[in-house]
């Protein structure tokens, strides 16, 4: 945690391989996440308007259970976020790139998070969770990543090689 | 090490962290309501069943299946918060020591008491209760405070406009993101140089 606060070299290098094991498990868990839903039909708008609405008035899932996913959803986007957001700004991207992948993660996950309570809310719009599975499967793999591949001294030394 | 307060670069994580702990606040006290209610008598139908409502009691592997994931969850996100209030060094470490021992203190009473009221004594559901009520603004305070370490200090920007940077203010605080590794990059890449690099500046007021 040191590192984050005060991100010299050493650091940043001992740092490396323990945060590049831990994206490899948050890269892990996003592929879980879309084969979880795959494999449950929930890439299909029909599909997540059964499993939320129900085939009948009255048989959607409890509205206990939308809080549970959101409970969960929290914990999980929340903490990968705030590590990878964290973790960026020791990464050797130009600014736009940094700026650009923080905020698209939180927007993407939030949009995730929201959108069975939409889909519950307006009586339909599956397609609205297919598009934030989507989304959510290519910023959060695409974040993580960028932070495994660009974190560190070692692009810099890299860097410098190519510089001469 | 300067002003306290959070480095530039970790202040958008840090608020987006706390906005997610107050939803993981949130939903947990709807969960709560939903599914056990807020009063003693709903914790201990909820744990002990009710023959007027045809529920039975909760299960060992129920409970536990409740208690699993919160017993790597909590922990996890209490050391995560507490880290970076701590690192940003605006408590002392005797107060910071205190909430941290509260806080961890309550979870675990919010966990054990289901437990207890099940397989112990029925009267401690109103500890279950007090536990929740506790935990939750355990929650809200931490994501409170991580809030307030990642806020900007007020009048940062304007002094550093005014050119009147100090050394270790919150302006020299707001490290360039590769800070680090462009300070290596100056060195000769030894392990201590960049650390006494930064000391330099900051003692010549150039951080």
């Amino acid at each position: 945690m040191k590192v984050l606060v005060d991100p010299s070299a050493t650091r940043v290098a001992r740092a490396r391989p323990p945060v590049r094991a831990f994206l490899g498990f948050a890269l892990l868990a996003v592929a879980a996440l879309l084969l979880q839903r795959a494999s449950g039909g929930l890439l299909a708008p029909s599909e997540v308007e059964l499993h939320y609405l129900g085939a009948a008035p009255g048989e959607g899932l409890p509205r206990a259970a939308l809080w549970e996913e959101l409970h969960a959803g929290a914990f999980l986007h929340g903490f990968v976020l705030f590590m990878l957001g964290a973790l960026l700004p020791l990464c050797r991207l130009r600014p736009a790139a940094r700026s650009a992948l923080f905020p698209a993660s939180v927007v993407a996950a939030l949009a995730d998070l929201a959108a069975p309570f939409l889909v519950v809310g307006f009586g339909g719009g599956g397609a609205l969770r297919v598009a934030t599975t989507v989304l959510v499967g290519v910023v959060l793999p695409a974040t993580i990543v960028t932070v495994f591949a660009t974190l560190g001294p070692g692009a810099a030394a890299t860097e410098e090689r190519a510089d001469g | 090490m300067g002003e306290p307060g959070l480095p530039a670069a970790q202040r958008a994580p840090a608020l987006v962290f706390a906005g997610f702990l107050l939803l993981m606040a949130a939903s947990g006290a709807v969960l709560f309501v939903e599914k056990v209610g807020l009063g003693a008598a709903q914790v201990r139908e909820f744990y002990l069943g009710s023959p007027a409502r045809f529920t039975s009691p909760r299960s060992l592997v129920g409970l536990l299946e409740i208690a699993v994931p919160h017993l790597v969850a909590i922990p996890l996100v209490l050391f995560a918060v507490i880290h970076v209030v701590a690192a940003a060094g605006r408590l002392g470490p005797r107060l910071l020591g205190w909430l941290a021992g509260a806080s961890f203190a309550v979870a675990l009473a919010g966990v054990a008491a289901g437990f207890g009221v099940r397989y112990l004594a029925p009267g401690l559901a109103w500890g279950k209760v007090v536990a929740f009520l506790g935990f939750e603004v355990v929650l809200v305070a931490w994501a409170v405070l991580l809030a307030a370490v990642a806020w900007p200090a007020p009048g940062a920007a304007s002094t550093r406009g005014r050119g009147g940077a100090q050394p270790g203010d919150q302006a020299s605080r707001a490290l360039d993101p590769p800070f680090g590794i462009d300070q290596q990059r100056l060195g000769s890449g030894g392990g201590g140089e960049p650390e006494a690099l930064r000391a330099a500046l900051d003692h010549h007021r150039l951080g």
